[in-house]
């Protein structure tokens, strides 16, 4: 079934074939998670490594904005079957990315301005690459690497916040 | 068939084999001429790291006789991290907060060590490049390739005077790159107190201390191990300013993946898994008895959710 998955995402299949492949993404918790994982493949391997970015979840609210029809694909026309289950499949990894991360803030903390934020008016300001942060300070200490970079990979731990002030 | 003949068969194949043998110990060796040079040199210099699309500049000083070494980052918002022979610090002056990151004496801290080198031999193959210039130096490669798709492989460019890392590069099994760091300017020695001394005094800032302590953490487990991932700590924590977390290190001897146990409320809406990536580092988490369970490390996605899927939780 992976290969079908893998076909599906590089628009190999067609009409029944893809039909299937789409109802059995539907039905198989573990065929949705090879889809996901083969797009985040896909997507470190073409260089677009920051999966959840700021601008990624930015991006697809904007999507989600001006495609309210999105979960029902077939108020969109003009679409192709599988164009627009690639659309809600955009969109459903945005509500796990959200939703995934929302959780990581422990307390809401005034400070930061995350695009979180910027997406969602009114929803919880959580601070997205501090808590990232945290995780990563207290793992790279473990990093064995470290005996070959010296600190250098501890750049790690704060590179995200460096796009926060970019903007 | 004639016997010189018959004698270069037998031989030839031997021949090859004590020559990998030979190029693969001249590789472990130059690993350890990295390490060593790592450890025991002062030096100053400026290093690129790039991920995807994206580099960013920072500086890197270490006073060997001190065991000292500052790092700031010089593109985007300021911030410093201050590594001494117990503490890791990290400065955000704009929030001024500064993080407390301790190693305690009887943690279990996994360095490689001289001579557990060839440990790696078990996940890696590893060899020799060639000789190529990089940033005015004359560099040697070294290559560690991942037996499997568990792990990334590496290239490291060693300057051949000194030893010290020039360029590292982690590539996925496919040899696409992954991120890279490069010094691009270099200074071995000169190194004073002053150089490695954090810049801000950070008097009245907010201190975050992690408060790492060895601990076992009753009822955690893996159902599954990773192939060539072994546990090699298990701490409670704190972080940021939550309550005290569970921290897990599993490592294959070059690569570390750690996994991180907090409770969750009891009211609330279930925890979606996600997975999030920054250069080499996979971020995935997943709701576990209800505790959220974080796995964050430099290994392929794939790896870092086996590691997170495989985490259970038995009453002891």
């Amino acid at each position: 079934m992976n290969e079908a998955i893998s076909a599906l995402m590089d628009g190999e299949l067609e009409g029944r074939a893809a039909d299937d492949a789409l109802e059995h993404l539907r039905r198989d918790g573990e065929a949705a998670n090879a889809w996901r994982l083969y797009h985040l493949m896909s997507d470190a391997m073409h260089g677009q490594r920051q999966v959840l970015s700021a601008r990624f979840v930015e991006r697809v609210a904007a999507r989600l904005a001006t495609e309210p029809a999105v979960l029902s694909p077939g108020a969109l026309p003009g679409r192709t079957p599988l164009q627009r289950y690639a659309l809600a499949a955009a969109a459903s990894l945005a509500a796990v990315a959200l939703v995934g991360w929302l959780a990581f803030a422990p307390q809401p903390q005034p400070q930061p301005q995350p695009a979180v934020a910027q997406a969602q008016p009114g929803a919880v300001t959580v601070s997205l690459p501090d808590a990232a942060n945290d995780y990563l300070l207290a793992h790279q200490g473990f990093s064995p690497r470290m005996s070959l970079l010296g600190m250098a990979p501890y750049v790690r731990t704060v590179a995200e916040r460096a796009d926060e002030s970019a903007k | 068939m004639s016997a010189w003949r018959s004698a270069a068969l037998v031989c030839l194949p031997l021949l090859s084999a004590l020559g990998t043998a030979q190029a693969q110990s001249d590789a472990l060796g130059w690993l350890r001429k990295i390490q060593d040079a790592t450890r025991n040199l002062s030096y100053s210099g400026t290093f690129v790291y790039q991920h995807g699309a994206r580099s960013e500049t920072s500086r890197i000083t270490r006073l060997a006789s001190a065991d000292t070494e500052r790092l700031e980052v010089l593109d985007g918002m300021p911030r410093e991290l201050v590594r001494t022979r117990d503490t890791v610090r990290c400065y955000l002056p704009e929030s001024h907060v500064v993080k407390v990151e301790r190693r305690t004496a009887d943690r279990n801290f996994p360095a490689l060590l001289p001579g557990e080198v060839n440990t790696l031999l078990g996940n890696y193959d590893i060899s020799l490049g060639e000789v190529r210039r990089i940033g005015g130096f004359e560099c040697q490669g070294v290559l560690l390739a991942p037996k499997d798709n568990l792990r990334y492989g590496y290239r490291l460019w060693a300057d051949t005077a000194s030893g010290m890392l020039v360029r590292a590069t982690t590539v996925d099994a496919a040899g696409n790159q992954i991120e890279q760091f490069t010094f691009t300017q270099l200074a071995i020695g000169r190194v004073t107190p002053d150089m490695v001394k954090p810049r801000h005094a950070a008097n009245n800032w907010r201190v975050e201390d992690t408060s790492a302590a060895p601990a076992h953490l009753a009822g955690w487990s893996l159902n599954a191990d990773l192939p060539g991932f072994h546990k090699v700590v298990e701490l409670t924590r704190r972080m940021g300013e939550s309550k005290p977390v569970g921290q897990l290190v599993f490592s294959d001897g070059l690569a570390a993946v750690s996994v991180f146990i907090e409770p969750l409320a009891p009211q609330r809406e279930p925890l979606r898994p996600g997975l999030a990536s920054l250069g080499a580092i996979h971020i995935y988490t997943r709701e576990v008895a209800n505790h959220m369970v974080t796995v964050v490390g430099e290994a392929p996605a794939a790896s870092v959710q086996r590691i997170a899927n495989a985490v259970q939780y038995r009453r002891p």
